[in-house]
């Protein structure tokens, strides 16, 4: 066989081999999306079968129809309600994260204070405090503040502790190399050690982010007068249960736009302090 | 000094400083009580209805956890095994991550009532979704070249999972329990916060209303020694499960 045929052939195998590899990769990348829309749809379709061919009482579990139809109907309630509990989420988010971030730099200056402080910390971490939400209501009430401050509670810890953590993560190579090189105290911080804590900073961001939501959603549980918990519970005593899905679902929005507002700016400062590519 | 030692040192100082600032400045019970008279609500009347309360909310949370622990191994058990199992449930567990769960706790009381059952279903439900992304995790990451060659010297599935994936994923598993105990507790005392008519969640909310503030500081402290206990726990069994596979 002449030595240009082979070549042929072998081209062709090649394509052919690299066509089929192309459909079973684009096959693998459309279920990783199907299986799951799959899984939703099937849920949803149970859910409504369930309910409307009659062995599932309404009260337990309206159809998903019902729900959005109230979501619908009773949207100027839940809107208000909603902007209460997504602006004490927010403003929590914004003053634990400035606090934390803060009281991390300060702690971190002294290696007495950081000893000091930082393994009770970790401890702090493990216990449940969110038994502490009564606490707020005796000290400041039941109003918007009390759900505020016990909110930003909640979320300071994360932003402290990973903050603290990512501030010692500092290659000591590198630092000790900005020195030689003369950088000043101020140049090793900005130009080192805050690029490499901001990986630890936003993973401690994104958890505060769920806290402050959890902080919100108790506090609204347990002091009730105003919010989408406060919704919820309300209309669970009443056995208005479409009414208390909508709530739960406008709260899970609320949550994940939180966490999402985070990534965003995650993403955006990664691409200032572009780590270098590989 | 040892960093233990001063951070020790200074918790023993902020209790000290606490009692001392209480007196000095006669703040009111109410708002906020010594920590001696905290430590004075374990005696008498007070300190049964606070162990009373404290055994339910210990059978909740322990059987919650270990619940979603089980419920955890076997589901990143089948997402390892099957692609199809893990493209499907992986993006539901990573949202499940994100929305604030706890907004559920009174679906779980619509749907079980307000017994030990909705608080118990709760807590697995609050603590499933660490330990199952975490074992799912670790059990992915086992070293391909680990499995490759096991599976070349003709291991079966169940010799790779048992010798080579599960001992590399126990510190992952280990890390997700960690926060499973933690979340698993925190959705018993919500659970009782908002329906029960015992356990600890149920006492703090209880003297809140009679404005026993000492009280509800003494059923937070044992809340948290708990929470903290159920950790430990967690702890040892590592240890135990790291001396069985050290060596390897």
């Amino acid at each position: 066989m002449p030595v240009a045929d082979t070549a042929r052939a072998d081209g062709r195998e090649t394509r052919s081999a690299f066509s089929r590899n192309a459909w079973r990769s684009g096959w693998l990348h459309l279920r990783r999306i199907l299986l799951p829309t799959l899984l939703g749809v099937a849920v949803l379709a149970l859910w409504h079968i369930a309910v409307t061919r009659g062995s599932v009482s309404p009260i337990i579990l309206p159809p998903p129809s019902r729900v959005l139809g109230t979501l619908w109907a009773n949207l100027p309630l839940l809107r208000e309600h909603g902007y209460y509990s997504a602006f004490e989420a927010l403003a929590a988010l914004a003053i634990s994260s400035a606090l934390g971030l803060l009281l991390a730099l300060v702690i971190s200056t002294s290696r007495v204070v950081r000893a000091a402080v930082y393994p009770n910390l970790l401890v702090f971490e493990l216990v449940p405090k969110i038994a502490l939400a009564p606490l707020f209501i005796i000290w400041v009430g039941t109003g918007s503040e009390s759900r505020l401050l016990f909110a930003t509670f909640l979320a300071f810890f994360p932003v402290l502790v990973a903050t603290l953590a990512g501030l010692r993560a500092t290659d000591p190579m590198l630092v000790r190399l900005c020195q030689a090189l003369g950088a000043s105290g101020w140049q090793t911080f900005s130009q080192l050690r805050l690029p490499y804590a901001l990986p630890y900073v936003f993973s401690g961001l994104k958890i505060a982010s769920v806290m402050a939501m959890i902080g919100i959603i108790v506090g609204e549980f347990i002091t009730g007068n105003q919010g989408l918990g406060y919704i919820t519970m309300f209309a669970a005593s009443n056995m208005e249960t479409s009414l208390m899905l909508a709530a739960i679902m406008l709260l899970c929005i609320v949550g994940v736009a939180l966490y999402g507002l985070v990534a965003v700016a995650e993403s955006l400062i990664n691409r200032r302090y572009g780590r270098p590519r590989s | 000094m040892r960093d233990n030692t001063i951070a020790g040192l200074a918790a023993i100082g902020v209790l000290i400083l606490w009692e001392a600032l209480t007196y000095a400045f006669q703040i009111p019970e109410l708002m906020l009580p010594a920590p001696s008279v905290i430590a004075g609500e374990f005696a008498g009347e007070s300190g049964r209805l606070i162990l009373a309360n404290t055994w339910p909310t210990a059978v909740q949370t322990v059987s919650g956890f270990a619940a979603a622990a089980l419920l955890g191994i076997v589901v990143a058990t089948a997402m390892v095994y099957s692609d199809i199992v893990r493209e499907t449930l992986y993006p539901y567990l990573v949202a499940f991550q994100v929305i604030p769960k706890i907004a559920l706790a009174p679906l779980f009381v619509l749907w079980l009532g307000i017994g030990f059952w909705s608080r118990f279903a709760f807590a697995t439900f609050m603590s499933f979704f660490p330990i199952v992304i975490a074992l799912a995790a670790g059990l992915k990451d086992a070293r391909p070249e680990a499995v490759r060659m096991c599976a070349a010297f003709g291991g079966t599935k169940a010799q790779i999972f048992s010798q080579i994936r599960f001992p590399y994923a126990v510190g992952y598993l280990f890390a997700g329990l960690k926060i499973g105990a933690t979340m698993s507790i925190i959705g018993v005392v919500i659970g009782e916060f908002i329906t029960a008519d015992r356990g600890l969640g149920y006492l703090i909310l209880w003297a809140t209303s009679r404005s026993d503030t000492p009280l509800v500081m003494a059923a937070i402290v044992v809340l948290c020694a708990l929470g903290l206990g159920i950790y430990g726990l967690v702890v040892l069994a590592e240890r135990m499960v790291n001396r069985v596979y050290a060596g390897g």
